[in-house]
C-alpha cells in the first residue's frame, strides 16, 4: 500500500537519469525541453540550451516564492547545491528564466568525464528535491531561530511574565503556498517550533472525513506514538499562537492543523531534515488520504448498486409461455437445449 | 440480526404486502391521463388515498408508507448516529438516485424527512412479482445500516493508519 507520499519529484529524477545515463551508445546528446507540472502550481522547467546541448536549464517556479524570498531562499539553495559546484552554476537576477523564480544550469560534458556515478545519483535526486528543498529554507530559518532562542534563554526563568511577553512577540514565518489562502504559518520558541497548516475542505464531505482524520492524529500521539509532534486541531479559529498574523474570518470550510516540533525532532543532522521534509509534505499527505478514502467509498457504493438490482431483478419474472411455465434456459440432461416454438 | 430489527422488518413486510394491492386506475382528473394518484394533490377526490401508515422503530429509523388506488409511496429514513453517518447516508442515497432509472421503483427524490423513497404503481405489479419487490425493499433496509456503519469503520481504521504512518517517521 502507498502510505506515504514520495518528497522527490519522480518526472524530475526519471528525466534527468534518462539525459544523464542515456540508454544505448547515442554518441552525441539529445536536445531536451520538458515542463512539468507538480502539486501546489509549482512548474518545472528543463530544457538543453539551444547553443549548446550538453548544458541543462533547470528553472522551478513556486507560488510561494516572494515569502520564501523573505527567508533567504536564494541563498539556502546556493549553499545546499554548492558541493556540485562543479557540474551545477545557479544563476542569478537576469539569467533567470522568464516567468521562473530560480535557476541552474548543469552541465552535462563535466558530468560525465568528470563525475562518478555516485555523484550523479547525488545529483539527481537532490534536484529532484527541488520543490522541498526551497520550503526547507522557511524551516531552516525557524529552527536556526529556535537555536538561538534555546542558547538564550538556557538558563534563565522562562516562566517570568518578561520572558514569556518577549516569547509571544517572536516573529511567525508566513509562507502562502498555494492559491485561496491556504497558507504554513511557523512560529519558533526556545523550547518548541510550532507548524500550523491552514487548509481548505472542498466541500462537506473532505471537512468530516478530514475530521475523522485528524482527530486520529490527535489520538494516535497518545495512544502509540508518543514521542511524536503534539498535534493539535481547530476549526475555523486560528489558534492563540498565529492570531497576531492570521485573521479569524467564518469561512466554516477552514482548519487549523498545529504540529508542536519538540528539542528532540529538532536535533541537528539527519533528524532535522528529516523532520523538515516530513512536516512540510503534511498538506499533501493529508488531502490525498481524503480523495482515497472517498474513491474508496465511491467504488464500494458501485458494488452495491450492483447487488441491489441483482436482488430487484429477481423481482421480474421469467419470460413464460401459455401454460405460465418458463421457457428460457431448460436443458436436457445431456446439456442440449429444448427448441421452442419451432414446427 | 439484532432483537429489534426483526420485528421491524416483520412489521413493514406485513404491512407492505398489504399496500401494495394496486389496479388500473385512470385520472378522474385529466382525460386521457393515467398517472400514480399518491404523487396528485387529491383534495377533490379523497377516497383515491389510503390511510398513510408510519413504522418506527425509533425516532431515527422509520418508515412511511402511503398507499392508494395505483400506486404505493414508500419512504424510508435511515439511521444517522453522528455527522459521519449523516454524510455517508447522505452520499450512498444520492449514489443510488442518481441512478433510479434502473431501480425502476426508486425516486428521484426522496420525501421530506426522509432519505430515500420508493415509487410502487400498478404497472410496476404487473411486469414483477409483488412478494419479491417486498423482498428487495425489506434487503435494501437491512442491508444499508450494515452497509453505513462498515463505511464508518473502514474510515476510522484508515485514519487510524494514516495517522500512525504519518507520525511515526518523525522520531
Amino acid at each position: 500500500m502507498m502510505l506515504q507520499i514520495d518528497p522527490k519529484n519522480l518526472l524530475i529524477q526519471k528525466t534527468l537519469t534518462e539525459t544523464i545515463f542515456p540508454e544505448g551508445d547515442s554518441g552525441s546528446p539529445k536536445s531536451l525541453d520538458r515542463i512539468i507540472s507538480d502539486f501546489d502550481y509549482t512548474n518545472y522547467h528543463i530544457s538543453t540550451l539551444p547553443d549548446n546541448k550538453d548544458l541543462l536549464l533547470i528553472s522551478l517556479y513556486l507560488k510561494c516564492w516572494t515569502d520564501l524570498a523573505q527567508y533567504g531562499v536564494e541563498k539556502y539553495l546556493s549553499t545546499k547545491y554548492a558541493p556540485f559546484s562543479e557540474y551545477l552554476t545557479v544563476l542569478t537576477g537576469n539569467d533567470i528564466e522568464t516567468s521562473f523564480n530560480f535557476s541552474m544550469v548543469l552541465n552535462l560534458e563535466n558530468l560525465n568525464s568528470l563525475g562518478s556515478e555516485e555523484v550523479k545519483l547525488a545529483i539527481i535526486d537532490e534536484l529532484a528535491l527541488l520543490k522541498r528543498n526551497a520550503m526547507a529554507s522557511a524551516f531552516e530559518k525557524a529552527f536556526a531561530r529556535y537555536d538561538e532562542l534555546a542558547a538564550t534563554y538556557a538558563d534563565s526563568n522562562t516562566y517570568s511574565e518578561e520572558v514569556q511577553a518577549e516569547l509571544q512577540k517572536e516573529q511567525v514565518l508566513v509562507i502562502n503556498y498555494r492559491e485561496s489562502d491556504e497558507s504554513i504559518y511557523i512560529k519558533p520558541s526556545f523550547d518548541r517550533v510550532t507548524v500550523v497548516f491552514l487548509t481548505i475542505f472542498q466541500d462537506e464531505t473532505d471537512k468530516i472525513f478530514g475530521k475523522v482524520f485528524l482527530q486520529e492524529f490527535v489520538d494516535a500521539r497518545r495512544r502509540s506514538v508518543q514521542t511524536a509532534p503534539q498535534v493539535l486541531y481547530s476549526h475555523k479559529d486560528p489558534p492563540l499562537d498565529i492570531q497576531s498574523v492570521a485573521l479569524s474570518s467564518n469561512d466554516e470550510n477552514k482548519g487549523y492543523i498545529t504540529f508542536v516540533l519538540f528539542p528532540r525532532h529538532l536535533v541537528k543532522g539527519d533528524r532535522r531534515e528529516n523532520c523538515i521534509t516530513h512536516v512540510q509534505f503534511f498538506r499533501n499527505y493529508f488531502h490525498y488520504h481524503i480523495k482515497c478514502s472517498k474513491a474508496y467509498m465511491h467504488s464500494r457504493m458501485r458494488l452495491r448498486v450492483k447487488e441491489y438490482l441483482k436482488v430487484l431483478k429477481r423481482a421480474q419474472p421469467e419470460a413464460v409461455d401459455e401454460d405460465g411455465k418458463a421457457i428460457d434456459n431448460r436443458k436436457t440432461a445431456s446439456g442440449r437445449r429444448f427448441e421452442v416454438g419451432r414446427v | 440480526m439484532s432483537q429489534s430489527l426483526k420485528p421491524y422488518l416483520t412489521a413493514v413486510r406485513a404491512s407492505l404486502t398489504a399496500a401494495i394491492c394496486l389496479e388500473d386506475f385512470s385520472s378522474q382528473l385529466v382525460e386521457r391521463h393515467n398517472i400514480p394518484e399518491i404523487e396528485v394533490d387529491n383534495g377533490h377526490n379523497p377516497e383515491l388515498i389510503l390511510n398513510p401508515m408510519v413504522i418506527a422503530r425509533n425516532e431515527n429509523e422509520k418508515i412511511l408508507i402511503e398507499a392508494s388506488v395505483n400506486s404505493v409511496r414508500i419512504s424510508i429514513k435511515i439511521k444517522q448516529a453522528d455527522e459521519i453517518e449523516q454524510i455517508l447516508v447522505h452520499k450512498f442515497t444520492r449514489f443510488l438516485e442518481a441512478r433510479a432509472e434502473n431501480f425502476f421503483i426508486l425516486r428521484r427524490v426522496p420525501l421530506k424527512g426522509y432519505d430515500i423513497s420508493f415509487l410502487v404503481t400498478n404497472f410496476h405489479t404487473e411486469e414483477m412479482l409483488k412478494s419479491k419487490l417486498v423482498d428487495f425493499i425489506i434487503e435494501f433496509m437491512e442491508d444499508v445500516d450494515k452497509e453505513i456503519s462498515e463505511m464508518k469503520l473502514f474510515l476510522n481504521a484508515r485514519a487510524r493508519v494514516i495517522a500512525e504512518a504519518y507520525l511515526i517517521p518523525f522520531d
